[in-house]
């Protein structure tokens, strides 16, 4: 079988995190709410035959396990906490930061990071078309549910720019 | 002068892991510490909960090993309320299970150890015709081994390493001069990570069919949640389990053709760690693939057991719901008891974090002191030993054929004593051999299914004690499963229909824990000390033996970027 099938959406919108572990839920949370908003919208807006543009995913803290549901996707949008910035700030990550990220890190702690998995699709050429980053610098990241004030007040904000982003990303399926 | 390295975090392993390690005039390792550095206390999260949601939590616990968790949790439910679930279920559960294992053990040996051994810049040098020689004569049955396929991959090697983006890859001490493969074995090694990495995308499919979503299948108390029907339309049909079936055979190629040869190749140019890293020799598994019902630990494919000082003469048993057996101590943990140190059976297990160490960043912990933020679980006192290396040596002591039949054969293919087990190449070669076990079983568990439904039983749930007006008003549970890094338990307490207490040891807890109130080091700490250090800026060999137990210190936390992470540290003083 071939990875990406043709009955699957184009587009994938994966959202990454801890919700046990405060503001690490944040990419979750975003895409709880992208998906009720936008979701709907997005996906009436379907190619012929019936597919779905977009498909909504909870990636969890899921590593390399999440490659069979990137690969070969013409589009993904990551929603994730960022680790950089002031706590509540929101991040639109394109290509180009991604790739000056990747060459700022020097190592990684832990193998479940959306690098190291956008790095493994790429080493087997079958990284997304299209890749864009939207997250909340976390305040808080400790055992518990639910965000700090500061990343719950951003979520407007982040919310909009990820709806650009998969407006963005849904047109260039289009175009 | 004793020099001290400390290595923090660890790096290509889950979660944040701190390591202290004295070397002594020789440059060998002399004292370790190993240091938790995150709490996670899940279990404060779970007071007060319905326990028939507690493994969808449970299931976030750690980013790897969703399925285990969630087992552990319906398990624990499931016996503190007496329910026996049918026999699909337990077919079921076995068969994620024995998914999850073989998936998490290839993916450990290519992806996160394999780096240890095998050079991945110097394939860049192999002649890839010595590699397609050397292939065929490593893995005969492995099809890609001609010289054009390992040219090509050499290519793309150049092409990731030329853009100046070693990625996965640039974790790692290239050119050190404990690296022994030659450069064609070495090519041979990268083609099958990325083989590997390809292949374990495809695997995980099962866990969708069962489970229903990925990546967090669904459990539930009282059985599986999956309905079954050969000839439906909407539920697992045939068409499903002829996928199921055609991953496993796939799964079956990969292990059998490539990963146990390329683990008894790599292997054997390093037959020196067989005298390296046993550790402690005290080992401890609580047994399971059951065949009879998980009641029945006779039954079950990886028994249960403990053996203690490295004597395969005699396995002795272990009872998670003993109190007397295994006990949590904190005498050097942050956390704090009501009633000072002593040591506490999970079913009365208190998580009141206690951080008393120095401000970070520190530089240095004090081993008199506490210094984790893990418990110190002890069986009888003693230290253990969880993980393939332990589930391994209590197979092959209980005198299992299957057991003894894949140990045997290794050792004799590699020329070593049955002592070589205890040692980090032990350690790694279990990890091989008890997934070709695995595989073989995984088979049979599908075979077991599909029997049971052409016998017309398709019941995979009994949820006769769904409901909590039928439970007690308080009651205490277990249960147990084998993670792939070694045993796990969950021990609940239910009082009025609610969760009043949870606990769960997790395997890592065991091995990377810190000392106890009588100075035993864990099994980390106790693998390290002896270890030769060439570099000890480079401390590639004190790696081998930590990634050798597949650390999974499980926080989970999960940030993207850089800035998060703090780099992989080495300082030597």
């Amino acid at each position: 079988m071939t990875a990406g099938s043709v009955d699957r959406p184009p587009i994938l919108v994966l959202g990454l995190g801890n919700q046990l572990l405060g503001d690490d839920g944040a990419g979750l949370r975003l895409l709880e709410l992208l998906e009720a908003g936008q979701g709907r919208a997005a996906n009436v807006e379907s190619l012929g035959g019936g597919t779905p543009a977009v498909e909504f995913i909870d990636g969890g803290t899921q590593g390399l396990a999440l490659l069979g549901t990137i690969e070969n996707r013409q589009g993904l949008l990551i929603l994730d906490a960022v680790g950089s910035g002031s706590a509540g700030e929101v991040h639109s990550l394109d290509a180009r930061d991604l790739a000056a990220l990747r060459a700022r890190r020097a190592s990684t702690a832990h193998e479940g990071n959306a690098l190291e998995l956008l790095e493994a699709a790429t080493l087997l050429g079958v990284a997304p078309a299209r890749t864009v980053v939207v997250g909340i610098t976390p305040a808080m990241l400790k055992t518990g549910i639910g965000l700090s004030p500061p990343v719950e007040a951003a979520l407007p904000e982040a919310l909009r720019q990820a709806g650009l982003a998969l407006q963005s990303l849904i047109s260039s399926l289009t175009a | 002068m004793a020099r001290k390295i400390v290595v923090d975090p660890v790096t290509r392993i889950e979660g944040h892991l701190r390591i202290e390690a004295m070397l002594d005039d020789g440059g060998k390792i002399k004292d370790a510490m190993s240091t938790g550095t995150m709490w996670r206390g899940i279990e404060v999260i779970l007071k007060g909960r319905d326990p028939r949601d507690a493994w969808a939590f449970c299931e976030r616990i750690c980013g790897v090993c969703t399925t285990v968790h969630a087992l552990a949790s319906v398990r624990a439910v499931e016996n503190a309320l007496g329910i026996r679930v049918p026999p699909n279920a337990d077919v079921i559960r076995n068969i994620m299970f024995l998914t999850q294992m073989v998936q998490d053990h290839v993916v450990h040996f290519y992806h996160l150890h394999a780096l240890d051994w095998v050079d991945i810049v110097s394939a860049l040098k192999a002649d890839p015709a010595g590699t397609e020689a050397l292939a065929k004569k490593v893995s005969p049955k492995w099809p890609k081994s001609s010289e054009g396929y390992f040219r090509d991959v050499q290519n793309k090697l150049k092409k990731f390493v030329e853009s100046g983006q070693l990625g996965l890859f640039q974790n790692a001490y290239w050119g050190h001069p404990a690296y022994k493969l030659p450069a064609e074995a070495n090519l041979m090694a990268v083609s099958h990570y990325l083989e590997a990495l390809a292949w374990q995308k495809e695997l995980v499919k099962i866990h969708t069919v069962f489970g229903g979503k990925n990546p967090h299948p669904n459990y539930l108390v009282g059985g599986m949640a999956s309905a079954l029907n050969i000839e439906g339309d909407n539920a697992i049909n045939m068409e499903r389990l002829n996928l199921v079936k055609s991953k496993i055979e796939e799964a079956f190629s990969i292990v059998e053709d490539m990963y146990i040869p390329d683990l008894l190749a790599v292997a054997s140019f390093y037959l020196d760690w067989a005298s390296i890293g046993g550790g402690l020799g005290n080992y401890m598994s609580y047994g399971d693939v059951p065949q009879r019902g998980i009641g029945d630990p006779k039954g079950y494919l990886f028994p249960r057991g403990v053996i203690l000082n490295k004597n395969l003469g005699e396995v002795m048993d272990v009872d998670p719901a003993d109190a007397s057996q295994i006990q949590e101590e904190i005498s050097h943990s942050w956390y704090k008891y009501p009633n000072g140190s002593q040591g506490l059976h999970p079913w009365d297990g208190v998580t009141e974090p206690n951080y008393t160490g120095p401000k970070p960043p520190y530089t240095e912990l004090d081993e008199t002191k506490a210094y984790s933020w893990l418990k110190a679980p002890r069986w009888k006192g003693h230290s253990m030993e969880v993980g393939p290396l332990a589930r391994v040596l209590i197979g092959y002591a209980s005198g299992r054929a299957e057991f003894k039949e894949v140990v045997n054969e290794a050792l004799g293919r590699l020329k070593a004593p049955p002592a070589a087990l205890f040692s980090t190449l032990g350690r790694t070669a279990a990890r091989g051999l008890e997934t070709k076990l695995c595989i073989h079983w995984l088979l049979q568990e599908y075979e077991h299914l599909i029997t049971n439904l052409k016998t017309g039983d398709s019941n995979t749930a009994d949820n006769r004690k769904w409901d909590p007006s039928t439970w007690p008003a308080d009651c205490k549970g277990y249960g147990f499963t084998e993670a792939p890094r070694g045993a796990l338990c969950h021990w609940i307490h239910i009082k009025d229909s609610k969760i009043e207490n949870y606990q769960a040891v997790v395997p890592s807890t065991w091995n990377a824990s810190p000392r106890d109130a009588k100075g035993q080091l864990g099994a980390y700490e106790s693998a390290l000390i002896g270890t030769p250090m060439a570099d000890p800026s480079r401390p590639i060999e004190l790696l081998r033996t930590i990634h050798s137990f597949d650390p999974c210190l499980a926080c989970a936390s999960h940030v993207f970027g850089p800035d998060g992470e703090s780099l992989a540290e080495v300082i030597v003083r």
